[in-house]
């Protein structure tokens, strides 16, 4: 299938492996390795400011999966930008199954069989699900009318052929966010996609989701197609890929077959230095109680109901469970962004109706919302402008007039704290890496100095270095007695940093458990507990 | 959208102008007021008037002319407001005849598209009196239960011509450079607007025919408003300050705004300054800017006798007469009633 | 092959310096101020083709002209801002103009609105102008905030019912429609008269539009509110998760509004000498074009004072200059669209280039 000639030309990948890396080599059996399908080299890009890729290299193979991993801001979603033909590199080369190509465009790229699973997913939400998927090339009929049955029939062979459970008539906007994630995939692979892109393609999928996404990629690494993942959840590279490509600050640090890595040379090589404890320990002295939730129940049929928990100072209350658990709706009611039907809930002992964050806030309360883009970011506005967003109250004279010196200082001192990379204050928020981004919205919270914080997967698609700042930044607040509230999907991380855990199951609390008895095995029990007798039911909304 | 007249107020309206001009020769029998009345006797039912818009303010004056012959005569009037669109228009003139009204008043948004209305009217049998704007003449004559209520353009023009020559002739100083021609500025309706192109043009064509030489130092187009006029004129007067010599606007707004312009620029009041501008419509505001000492003259464009020539048109056809000069107080000319413009001018003012 | 052996020091992993940003260079100045540019671009072309525009007159003109204009686009740049629209403005100038002028008429002008009212202090016409046009500006918020109508919608019906409150009272005996006028000389000062500071004498109605445009920059700026308005107009549910009032500060945002075309409208009658219901129609187009040109975005989130401000004289000058040298007048219609397209073109490419 390679030619030599081709071999030779690729720049020896190996040879970019740091001093202290193992160098591997290529996986066993030369005449089975896959051919190189893709290369991409010397690729150089610059904003304005910034340097985000410096003559990076990039060698996949047809057939595999290869992980691209790095910090937030090392240059990954650049650089698959760049191939993805969103971003035009300013050096650089790309050779595809041995022809030199350039995208201008993701649908040139896209035509050439690359394509890019966004980790955030834009579907058209108020059209159908087979629409979504043949968008720009819809099947005409003699008429030059669009032929809807053979559109049809055409979604339903793509879903069988990558084993997808989905109603091609089905509204997009009616899909959970796992959901339009098969159907991302379902559209690229419509496309005899050569090369699959997949950016965090887990980080809002729960466990069982996880899995039949990992069958799916090694259909299709089976089928010839180079799957490139990228993603921050390193037990997931090392199950899933076959070799692991790291950057770090845009440069390109080097390739290795997984086979012959661990996790700690894995993150050695993104933070360029050892990281031993993936979670900060923690002194223990739980307070008396902050807040206690009794039979909260929604007015929404199948949303969460008869809860009832209690959080304690000092403590870290984790909340776990599959997507469709109801979590982020339950924090959400409790911070007055939902209404409630039944239940009370009390702070410091008091019984309190909270009817909008601004009652919330009032009471001390703090909320880390799951989507940062929707409810997060401001993306017209600066990292300053938005870490102050929640407190300008606190910095207003009588006139409502904003004393910026003051509250600039005490912006530096928390963005310095959670080690935020910015430019400067005044630099958009959205110019900053995504890990950067969560860090600011941490900020404005930590400014606020609440009470009771609610996190909901505050470490979503952070890397490593930062999740670790983020643990310790939770512990600090739970040692001054703050009362601290998480929603994680990530079982290590859940497990890792919670005092306790309210596992929930479609809207109902079904156990809460001690750390110490808490187990992967008896989490993912307790979410799944009334999944049993009804399957279908494994991805609600379906 | 519909409204019964009985507008009594009217009265006052037309009183304050006609005492501001000469009454205007009429030999019909006249009742108070001045006005002719039709001889005809009041229908049982309305007759419909549609308006093209309401707030326009010289159709108001109209429409409450209307409203008040109709009150004299102890007829109903059912008015209508176009909102300055034919399509809504055409759905009030299918309304009018779906009542069968024995006679219908029509003052057209589109005068080009007339023949539509007259179609209808035509098929239905009911009379129609078209009012203030002029449907084309191979439309109105198809039909001779149709008739055309208005002014004609060029004599508003040719009036305000005579009102510039009349002040020419009697002040030397006007002529501010001694050159024995006019140097003027003329502010225009908008460029689509038939009014103000004819006026636009007979006016200088009614001074070039005195043998009156005129030089236009330029020409602005605005929207019959006020606060355009004065920010033309500031630049106007900005550019050839002194050079100007006289200031035609094709209606009293725009007129009033040159005035204004002017004032900021330190003419009329106590200054001692003048620099005669001319208008039409004899607005109030026109008539108390020209008893100010400020505006030079305008032309009266008889809203109150449009009104009441297009009632007793309108009150004679629905009776199933044809309009005399007798029965309707005013001469008819074919299917025309040409109502005269009047000039105003200083000597007409207190 | 980039890599240089390791760096694995803390250096590459240095948190965020607190320092001053490095200035801007003048390239990057000019693109982030384009409507400045333009503006000055324009004066320089006029100038060229006529040396006398350029002159302490042409200057009094041009602000006096944009005084009621600025008002107006203040108005509804605050609401764009806060990721709504306002259509209703023009015609709350035009509600303002008619009640402020038809109170405030001399005794002895013929054709009175009211005939028998007796001369009113200066201020109490104009506060019942303003504050009418307040009131309907909060049941504009109202209707957005509470009611979820598309802002488009809640305003586009407000313009209806604000032009239709303006006819009837305008229609009313024994004004039946005509145009009001003989207004007194004290309001018509506002409009018209001068203020003396030392040598200079600036118009009346610049000052009071200079004076908005200053309070408007601290209330945008400086201000909690403010604040909150850009945050809610970048991304309303984050401000509403940040615990800001979204309610109550969309109704104050439309009640500003509602103020800055009542005092708008007040003084388009003081200028004038007078008003009628056609006062003010289709300003907020031309407000809206201007904020849009000024660096306003439709999408909400992104606007400054002094954007706006340079959009409205941008069109000013135009206007001005055009009919000083003479030009046709329909050219300027033309050049006018250009500068609204060219103008969001170019920021949109901007956007698109720095990311």
């Amino acid at each position: 299938m390679t030619s030599p000639s081709t071999v030779s030309q690729l720049p020896p990948v190996m040879g970019a492996m740091p001093p202290d890396a193992t160098p591997v080599a290529r996986s066993a059996g030369a005449d089975a390795a896959p051919a190189p399908l893709l290369a991409m080299r010397g690729i150089t890009k610059s904003f304005p400011g910034v340097t985000a890729l410096d003559a990076v290299d990039l060698t996949v193979r047809a057939g595999t999966v290869h992980a691209l991993c790095g910090e937030n801001g090392a240059g990954k979603s650049t650089l698959m930008n760049v191939l993805a033909g969103l971003v035009q590199p300013d050096a650089g080369e790309i050779v595809l199954a041995g022809d030199h190509v350039r995208f201008a465009s993701p649908a040139e790229a896209m035509h050439a069989g690359i394509s890019m699973i966004q980790q955030e997913l834009h579907p058209v939400p108020a059209r159908s699900v087979m629409e979504n998927i043949w968008l720009g090339r819809f099947p005409r009929s003699r008429l030059g009318l669009v032929d809807h049955d053979r559109m049809r029939r055409d979604s339903r062979r793509l879903f069988q052929g990558i084993g997808v459970d989905l109603d091609p008539d089905a509204r997009a906007g009616d899909l959970s966010v796992s959901q339009v994630q098969l159907m991302e995939i379902a559209r690229a692979v419509s496309f005899d996609a050569r090369v699959v892109i997949m950016d965090e393609p887990t980080s809002s999928l729960s466990e069982h989701e996880v899995q039949r996404l990992f069958g799916l990629i090694a259909d299709l690494r089976a089928k010839g197609v180079a799957v490139i993942y990228i993603s921050h959840k390193l037990e997931e590279v090392m199950a899933i890929s076959d070799e692991v490509s790291v950057m770090r600050d845009g440069r390109m640090i080097g390739t290795s077959p997984t086979a012959g890595l661990t996790i700690g040379e894995v993150i050695t090589r993104m933070v360029g230095r050892d990281l031993t404890d993936r979670y900060p320990g923690r002194q223990v002295t739980q307070g008396e109680v902050l807040l206690d939730v009794d039979g909260l129940t929604s007015p929404v049929p199948g949303s969460f109901r008869d809860v009832s928990f209690r959080l304690h100072r000092g403590e870290v209350l984790g909340i776990g469970g599959l997507v469709g658990a109801q979590r982020t709706e339950l924090v959400e009611a409790i911070f007055g962004l939902r209404s409630i039907a039944a239940g009370t809930i009390r702070v410091d002992g008091r019984e309190q109706v909270i009817r909008s964050p601004v009652d919330a806030k009032r009471l001390g309360m703090a909320l880390l919302t799951e989507d940062r883009r929707a409810s997060g970011v401001v993306p017209t506005r600066s990292v300053f402008e938005n870490t102050i967003l929640a407190h300008m109250p606190r910095y207003a004279n009588r006139m409502g007039i904003v004393d910026t010196t003051r509250a600039r200082q005490d912006a530096v001192r928390v963005l310095g704290r959670l080690r935020v990379r910015t430019p400067s204050l005044r630099t958009p928020l959205t110019s900053l890496s995504g890990g950067n981004q969560q860090k600011v919205l941490f900020g404005r919270w930590l400014l606020w100095d609440p009470e009771i914080l609610i996190l909901d997967e505050p470490t979503r698609g952070i890397d490593v270095g930062a999740k670790f700042e983020i643990y310790t930044i939770i512990n600090e607040l739970a040692a001054q007695g703050k009362g601290i509230i998480m929603i994680s999907s990530e079982l290590p991380e859940l497990i890792g940093e919670s005092d306790r855990i309210v596992v929930m199951c479609r809207g109902r609390l079904t156990g809460i458990v001690d750390r110490a008895d808490a187990t992967e095995a008896t989490i993912m029990r307790l979410a799944t507990d009334s999944l049993d007798d009804e399957p279908s039911a494994v991805v609600p909304g379906a | 959208m519909t409204r019964r007249s009985g507008a009594f107020a009217m009265a006052t309206a037309s009183m304050l102008l006609l005492s501001a001009v000469p009454a205007t020769a009429q030999d019909a029998t006249a009742a108070e007021g001045g006005l002719p009345v039709a001889d005809c006797a009041a229908p049982d039912k309305a007759i419909g008037v549609a308006v093209f818009r309401f707030d326009n303010e010289y159709l108001s004056l109209v429409r409450e002319a209307i409203g008040a012959a109709a009150a004299a005569k102890g007829a109903q009037v059912d008015v209508v407001d176009g909102q300055n669109s034919q399509p809504a228009q055409n759905e009030q003139i299918d309304l009018f005849i779906s009542k069968a009204l024995p006679a219908i008043a029509v003052n057209q948004v589109d005068r080009e598209l007339a023949n539509v209305t007259l179609e209808k009217a035509k098929a239905a049998d009911i009379p129609v009196v078209f009012f203030n704007k002029e449907p084309l003449p191979e439309v109105l004559s198809t039909w001779d239960k149709a008739y055309y209520v208005g002014a004609k353009a060029e004599e508003s023009g040719a009036m305000q011509g005579q009102l510039v020559i009349d002040y020419w002739n009697a002040h030397p100083e006007a002529d501010r450079n001694g050159d024995g021609v006019i140097q003027y500025v003329m502010l225009s309706g908008p460029a689509d607007h038939q009014d103000a192109q004819i006026r636009t043009v007979e006016s200088i064509k009614a001074i070039n025919d005195a043998g009156i030489q005129t030089e236009q130092l330029q020409r602005e187009i605005g929207d019959w408003n006020r606060a355009m006029a004065i920010e033309q004129m500031g630049a106007i007067y900005a550019q050839h300050g002194d050079a100007i010599e006289f200031v035609l606007a094709n209606n009293d707004n725009m007129a009033i705004g040159a005035v204004e312009a002017l004032k900021a620029n330190g003419y009329f009041g106590d200054s001692g300054r003048f620099l005669p501008v001319v208008g039409v419509d004899a607005t109030e505001p026109a008539l108390e800017s020209m008893r100010a000492g400020e505006l030079l003259g305008t032309v009266l464009n008889d809203a109150v006798n449009q009104g009441q020539a297009t009632f007793n048109l309108a009150c004679v056809l629905a009776g199933g007469g044809t309009p005399t000069a007798e029965n309707t107080g005013y001469a008819i000319d074919g299917q025309y009633v040409w109502v005269p413009y009047v000039p105003v001018g200083p000597d007409d003012i207190q | 092959m980039t890599v240089t052996g390791t760096t694995f020091d803390d250096d590459t992993r240095r948190g965020w310096r607190p320092g001053r940003p490095s200035r801007a260079s003048l390239g990057e100045w000019i693109t982030a101020n384009v409507i400045l540019v333009v503006l000055v671009g324009l004066i320089v072309a006029i100038a060229i083709y006529d040396t006398d525009f350029i002159s302490a007159n042409s200057v009094r003109n041009i602000l006096t002209n944009s005084s009621t204009r600025i008002l107006v686009a203040l108005g509804a740049g605050i609401v764009l801002i806060s990721r709504g629209v306002d259509l209703s403005g023009g015609r709350m100038v035009g509600l303002a103009a008619v009640v402020s002028a038809s109170m405030l008429q001399t005794e002895t002008y013929s054709r009175q609105f009211y005939p028998d009212l007796p001369a009113l202090p200066l201020i109490l016409p104009i506060a019942v102008a303003i504050g009418i046009t307040t009131l309907l500006g909060v049941v504009n918020g109202l209707v957005v905030a509470r009611l979820r109508v598309p802002p488009f919608i809640a305003t586009l019906g407000m313009m209806v019912i604000a032009f239709g409150m303006t006819a009837i009272y305008f229609d009313q005996p024994p004004n039946n429609s005509q145009p009001i006028s003989g207004i007194r000389e004290d309001l018509s000062a506002l409009g018209t008269g001068q203020l003396a500071l030392g040598p200079l004498s600036i118009p009346i109605i610049i000052v009071i539009a200079g004076t908005a445009a200053v309070i408007f920059w601290v209330l945008l700026e400086k201000t909690v509110f403010g604040k909150n308005v850009y945050a809610i107009g970048g991304n309303p549910q984050a401000a509403q998760v940040s615990g800001v009032n979204i309610v109550r500060t969309l109704i104050a945002v439309y009640a500003i509004a509602g103020a800055c075309y009542g005092l708008a409208g007040v003084l388009e009658a003081a200028r004038t000498g007078g008003a009628s219901s056609r006062y003010g129609e289709l300003y907020e187009l031309d407000a809206i074009a201007a904020c849009v040109v000024g660096g306003v975005s439709t999408a909400g989130g992104i606007g400054r004072v002094r954007g706006i401000v340079a959009g409205v004289l941008v069109f000013a000058v135009i206007s001005y200059g055009l009919t000083f040298i003479g030009i046709n007048p329909f050219w300027q219609q033309i050049i006018k669209g250009v500068i609204i397209i060219g103008a969001v073109a170019f920021d949109m490419s901007r956007a698109r280039r720095t990311r």
